[in-house]
């Protein structure tokens, strides 16, 4: 849990040069060797830290940050909210090229804001292994926006994150191919069994139907939820009485996290370093990347209150305790019923795989869609009167309902900008509109079905108003970034409108921003959950007539070098050792082909050995039609003369058969796969087929019919993340038992 | 060979490694509270705990090299009790059955104090807008009526139904406006029939069903009175088997009638009364 190394070389130098205080950071980033969970990993870390160190400035000054890269891979830092120059704004291949191994890059810009930002490694994967660290904004003491009693109290920064123990390049991969191991660790596996227990078959089977896998809030199993790179830790420099406002950035990089704290209602004061009108909250939900300002108070002596973190899926949490003496606790979120959220989900799911709002024209967070997966109020209370025969703890339990009901939960709608925030009046609009999609069962996220190796550069023009609306048209929640920009949320505060850089927007809401584009270059505008970003949910608003970029010589070759960062092709193989022979298949794909080979090999020449390779290409935005160009090879020795025939009358010899063939994969409901195929000698052949039937938490059934009159059946039990025991019957080579390997 | 090898494996592994032993204090009553402290500090193979509910004082074994004394205390703790490390969460200690409502120090006199305040600023305010406006008895009744639904819990949905129906019983037709009146005549007789099936019916589905024509009813009337206070009126478009259906709040916060904790925000203000 604590880290190995900390080693603190931050050289802080301030002159004053003009007039303008220049305020220098050195930066050293380097691999280092990480213990949060009990194993020892790898992390990169900078100054020897995990966050990254915390940068402060004062709105006026001139940021210098010299990056010392002493990894074996590249880098860059991307301050996440700033108004800055485009060639500092840190994103590789759109704004400079990645900081080679063993090189020192400066960063050197105006602080022309104030509030609390965030600053991250945009390079890869980097982010989820400790390149996040706090960016403090201070307001200068003649600011006439500065607030007494919250712009001059004590403060904390305050970094949520993650840590998994695999390494993030693989949770890419093991998410693209499907593997539930995620959630056989999370316990969310959402088995037939499972379903039958909580009385929820018909939910499941529906669910099928509809081609739906199992459903989560997140994707990913961590293993710590840390602040500050600490799962516990004590702020016991304050004392009953005092105010603290927390500037909280949520580093992590695909988990949302509730908000909660022990010591009485939080004030939110900013959101996305922008100041809003206090408002008085029991919790919030911060989404990835965005950054809200809380004041809390300790309210009583010796006593030190729980701030609590908790991912949205409610697997962990992250505790810090503010004040000293005696650790007052929250209550912790109550676990999510996924049932209930599935059943929600069938009724709102199309069975083309599009959602259907029902007409309620949702927008900014009003209607929490895992609202349905947990208790707010019911359940309990009804056991808990039956228990009770007093009439105090009948009038107890009256009083915790109502303090239940009484909730406040803070949503969009309820962020007012103390300052008015339009736009200029007479400029020109420009208007543009973006579906988020995606599909789950490929893990490919994409902006009206295009992911950005699909798209050019979207063109603005300084000087006109940018106004996007954005609707979610995938199952899961994105938060929408836009970089060197804050945008208006247009939530009904009228000439208020907050002004923000991150949007959570949730399944099914339609949401209005805009901005003043008011900047020049390559601005990246993306889903900030990392493993989306990856997987292509990007844009990039360029401003016609840019000055060149003095960073990145070729824009265009480097535009296609972005374009493949996040189409990029992921392998999967797995080999299963029976007691009747191998199956296996490998696979690699990227958004739209796949390039997959399956082959069974019998351990003598009666049993036979085949191979079919399929070239095939995804079309249509669930993906379920997939038309391939196949080879197959075949040897097996029958008995002579004996001459194989389909159900169509068609015969062949399986001995020495070697062919091309044409045919289409589609994903019937209940995710059974058809498959057809016509080969170079004219016979047909059509195939059900259906793996991974979740029949228990570790248990898959699959099955396999076809019409050359070969079937198969078979259980596998799922042991490790790359292993399972396995057992089938296979028309071919009969009854076998075996171990299962998967990559 | 098998089994001894199993037999041997289970053994060695019921023992906990890298053992250290701890003695805490931790605030509780009887043995069910023993029950539970015992059962929420547990963790196989990780953690042990025995709490002497004489002494009070527990004794917690675990694995240093995989968890702490913390840990635990604050399992114990967000059981609902009290440690020297850590006080449990209000909801969690008023959750604990009554034998197991030990005495909390001083904390509890703190989070007590208030609620009491409130109760009676509640009680005085039903009492000043009693003899104020004629219907102002079943508003308020008709709005508790609907946070029983909110909360699910159809026990308490049939008592408030049957408040309701006392205080519809309890209006004085001639103290009504002549044009409140003629409402109060169309609607009376549907209303009562609706309240009734609600105070009959232990379904939850069933008194919701019949909440749709009640707040239908209500609604007419709140728009025909003249109210003090501002009342909306919400719409959730998925409730009554997807035909919609409406209710009357206070409040312009969405909390939804027909699903309860399920969709609590579902819905929307699509009228709003004032006078």
């Amino acid at each position: 849990m604590k880290r190995v190394y900390y080693l603190l070389f931050t050289l802080l130098i301030t002159t004053t040069l003009f007039g303008q205080n220049v305020v220098r950071y050195d930066l050293h980033v380097r691999d280092s060797v990480v213990n949060f969970s009990g194993k020892e990993k790898r992390a990169i870390a900078v100054n020897g830290q995990i966050p990254m160190p915390t940068l402060t400035f004062t709105e006026g000054d001139i940021a210098e940050i010299h990056v010392y890269n002493h990894l074996k891979e590249g880098t860059t830092l991307h301050w996440h909210g700033l108004y800055l120059p485009n060639k500092e704004d840190g994103v590789p291949y759109l704004t400079q090229l990645p900081i080679e191994p063993g090189k020192e890059h400066l960063y050197r810009f105006p602080i022309i804001q104030s509030g609390t930002h965030w600053y991250h490694s945009h390079q890869g994967f980097q982010e989820q292994i400790g390149m996040y660290g706090s960016l403090i904004l201070k307001k200068k003491a003649n600011d006439p926006t500065f607030r007494k009693g919250i712009d001059d109290i004590p403060q904390v920064p305050i970094v949520l994150s993650e840590w998994t123990d695999y390494n993030p390049k693989n949770v890419h991969r093991l998410l693209h191919n499907a593997s539930d191991w995620f959630a056989i660790k999370k316990g969310t596996t959402q088995s037939y069994a499972e379903a039958i227990k909580a009385g929820h078959f018909k939910t499941k089977i529906n669910n099928e139907w509809k081609r739906m896998l199992a459903m989560d809030v997140s994707d990913v199993y961590y293993d710590k939820f840390l602040i500050n790179g600490q799962n516990e830790s004590q702020l016991s420099q304050f004392k009953a009485g005092d105010k603290v406002r927390l500037r909280i950035a949520n580093g992590g990089a695909s988990s949302y996290f509730w908000l909660k704290y022990a010591g009485g209602k939080m004030t939110v004061v900013a959101n996305d370093g922008n100041d809003v009108e206090p408002v008085d909250v029991d919790r919030l939900i911060i989404g990835v990347s965005e950054t809200y300002d809380v004041i809390v108070t300790i309210p009583a002596e010796n006593t030190s209150y729980e701030f609590l973190a908790t991912p949205e899926d409610r697997t962990k949490s992250t505790s810090i305790y503010i004040g000293e003496g005696i650790k007052q606790l929250v209550s912790p979120m109550p676990k999510l019923k996924y049932f209930e959220g599935m059943k929600m989900m069938n009724d709102m799911m199309n069975m083309d795989g599009t959602m259907d709002d029902m007409g309620m024209e949702m927008s900014f967070q009003k209607m929490d869609m895992n609202a349905v997966m947990y208790t707010e109020i019911s359940g309990k209370s009804e056991k808990s009167e039956v228990k009770s025969d007093k009439e105090m703890t009948m009038n107890a339990d009256m009083d915790m309902k109502k303090m239940n009901s009484d909730i406040v939960t803070l949503n969009y709608a309820m962020l007012k900008s103390p300052t008015k925030t339009t736009l200029p009046k007479d400029a020109p609009v420009r208007e543009l509109r973006f579906e988020l999609t995606g599909n789950m069962n490929r893990y490919v996220w994409s902006m009206d079905n295009k992911v950005l190796a699909e798209t050019d550069k979207i063109l603005i023009k300084k000087g006109e108003n940018v106004r996007i609306t954005l609707y979610n048209n995938s199952m899961m929640r994105h938060p929408m970034h836009l970089h060197g920009h804050d945008f208006r949320v247009l939530n009904g505060q009228g000439e208020y409108a907050p002004l923000k850089n991150v949007l959570d927007i949730m399944p099914m809401e339609t949401d209005v921003i805009e901005f003043e584009a008011n900047a020049d270059g390559d601005w990246f505008f993306h889903c900030h959950i990392l493993y989306h970003m990856m997987a292509g949910m990007n844009r990039v608003f360029s401003y016609e007539d840019s000055k060149p970029n003095s960073l990145i010589s070729d824009k265009v070759k480097a535009y296609k070098k972005l374009q493949a960062e996040s189409n990029q092709f992921h392998f999967m193989a797995e080999n299963d050792f029976a007691t009747n022979g191998n199956d296996g298949k490998a696979m690699l794909q990227n958004t739209r082909w796949s390039f997959g080979t399956e082959w069974r090999l019998g351990y003598h020449d009666e049993h036979g050995y085949e191979s079919e390779t399929h070239i095939g290409r995804y079309i249509g935005r669930m993906q379920w039609f997939m038309p391939f160009i196949g080879f197959d090879a075949r040897y097996r020795k029958l008995d002579s003369g004996e001459v194989e025939e389909n159900i169509f009358g068609q015969k062949s010899t399986k001995d020495k058969r070697i062919q091309a063939s044409l045919g289409f994969n589609y994903t019937l409901p209940m995710l059974v796969i058809f498959q057809a195929e016509v080969f170079h000698d004219g016979n047909v052949r059509m195939q059900l087929m259906r793996e991974d039937i979740p029949v228990a938490k570790r248990l898959r059934m699959a099955f396999m019919v076809n019409t050359d009159k070969e079937y198969m059946a078979g259980f596998k039990y799922i042991v490790g993340k790359n292993a399972a025991l396995t057992t089938h019957y296979d028309s071919d080579m009969g009854i076998g038992l075996g171990i299962n390997f998967n990559y | 060979m098998l089994t001894v090898m199993f037999a041997s494996f289970t053994l060695s592994n019921a023992q906990i490694k890298n053992q250290k032993i701890v003695s805490e204090k931790i605030l509780g009553n009887c043995g069910i509270c023993k029950k539970t402290i015992e059962k929420a500090g547990n963790m196989k193979n990780i953690a042990t705990v025995e709490w002497d509910k004489e002494t009070k004082m527990a004794t917690i074994s675990y694995d240093a090299k995989k968890t702490n004394k913390e840990e635990v205390l604050k399992r114990i703790a967000l059981a609902g009790y009290d440690s020297n490390s850590f006080l449990a969460p209000d909801v969690a200690y008023f959750g604990l059955p009554n034998c197991c409502q030990y005495e909390r120090v001083s904390k509890t006199a703190i989070s007590e104090k208030p609620k009491m305040e409130m109760k009676a600023m509640m009680k005085e305010k039903i009492k000043s807008s009693e003899n104020t406006k004629p219907l102002s008895n079943v508003y308020s009744n008709y709005f508790e009526l609907k946070d029983a639904l909110v909360a699910s819990d159809s026990k308490s949905t049939a008592v408030k139904a049957n408040d309701l129906l006392a205080a519809v019983e309890k209006v004085d037709m001639k103290t009504l406006d002549m044009d409140l009146h003629m409402v109060w005549m169309k609607i009376l007789k549907p209303l009562k029939e609706e309240v009734k099936a609600i105070t009959t019916s232990k379904n939850r589905e069933d008194q919701r069903f019949q909440f749709v024509d009640l707040s239908e009813n209500m609604f007419k009337l709140m728009k025909s009175d003249k109210l003090e206070t501002t009342i909306y009126l919400q719409h959730c478009p998925m409730a009554n088997d997807g035909k919609g259906a409406n209710w009357l709040s206070k409040e312009s916060i969405i909390k939804n009638p027909y699903y309860g904790s399920m969709m609590l925000s579902c819905g929307k203000t699509i009228e709003t009364i004032k006078n």
